[in-house]
């Protein structure tokens, strides 16, 4: 089980800073920052940069990603916001609009 | 369907934290709190702000007051520095609490004779004067203190001795001596506006 959990129905108006796991299944606005990987759920609305060490979204988010190792944006997932990321993936079905920084 | 919420151990959230079901707090919250459903602030967790909600055990600490609409638990190692107000409210052996602490929502602590109940929750002399309180009618004859009582009933700035006595006595037997007194305890007649004089000469002819 993850280390933390935004649950749905749950509010976060801040910085999260985290060094495990984070799943956000509720609604985020501000910063979110975890050394491990973050997973934004299918029902989650997210306005935050997020930087982790992986970045799996399947909800909506608005706001920069940044990952050392990669992040995908799955089927239903939306994302405006710039990408850095060392492997990025777009799955079918998924809406992404931004710049992609693949450190090429 | 509010799906249960955990702040993890090595999580810290800056800002505020609201939403409809449970949340599990293991790292540190630096904003409110405000849930729909029970907070468990579990051992390690840290909360520097106000938490409301439901249901609310604290393990860890918090600076801030703690506002439940059901109960309010400090376990065993919970350190708050805040507020307590709930209907119900347990603080466990190895709790501490530094604030005010407020049972609300309790009818029957709340109304009947207030005076008693504050003197002996917050004069800490009261419950020091017990025993000698106790041990006293064996040496003095009873007659002294009752009729101190008597005479000097409607005085309430008395010495703690006199008015742990009072207290006692009210305790002992509440119905039969309050309702003897409350003709003399009755309040000051109504005071009625003065009339200008020739409000007052008007009244009179009405009388004729």
């Amino acid at each position: 089980m993850a280390g933390t959990v935004i649950g749905e129905g749950l509010s976060i108006e801040g910085d999260v800073t985290s060094d495990e796991e984070v799943v956000v299944q509720g609604n985020l606005r501000g910063k979110l920052t975890s050394t491990d990987a973050v997973s934004i759920g299918p029902s989650s609305v997210v306005q935050a940069d997020i930087t982790g060490q992986s970045v799996s979204i399947a909800g909506q988010v608005v706001g920069d990603i940044t990952a050392p190792e990669r992040v995908d944006i799955q089927a239903g997932g939306r994302l405006v916001g710039d990408v850095k990321a060392a492997r990025f993936t777009i799955a079918d079905g998924a809406s992404f609009k931004g710049a992609v920084d693949m450190e090429v | 369907m509010s799906q249960s919420s955990v702040i993890g151990a090595g999580t810290i959230v800056r800002g505020n934290v609201e939403g409809e079901g449970s949340l599990e707090i293991f790292g540190r919250v630096e904003g409110d709190v405000s849930m729909g459903g029970e907070v468990m602030l579990g051992e390690g967790g840290a909360v520097r702000g106000n938490v409301s909600g439901e249901k609310i055990s604290v393990h860890g600490a918090v600076l801030g007051d703690l506002l439940a609409t059901h109960a309010v638990l400090l376990e065993r190692g919970a350190k708050v520095v805040g507020d307590l107000s709930a209907p119900r409210i347990g603080i466990a052996n190895g709790a501490l609490v530094r604030g005010t602490v407020r049972t609300e929502g309790e009818p029957a602590l709340a109304a009947p004779n207030k005076r008693a109940a504050t003197a002996a929750v917050f004069k800490p002399s009261a419950f020091a004067a017990k025993p000698v309180a106790k041990a006293e009618p064996k040496l003095v004859p009873p007659a002294e203190p009752v009729e101190e009582d008597e005479g000097e009933d409607e005085d309430e700035d008395e010495d703690e001795d006199y008015d742990y006595d009072q207290q006692r006595e009210a305790a002992v037997m509440p119905p039969a001596r309050p309702k003897e007194k409350e003709p003399e305890r009755r309040p000051p007649p109504p005071v009625l506006p003065s009339l200008g004089k020739g409000a007052k000469a008007k009244k009179k002819k009405h009388r004729d």
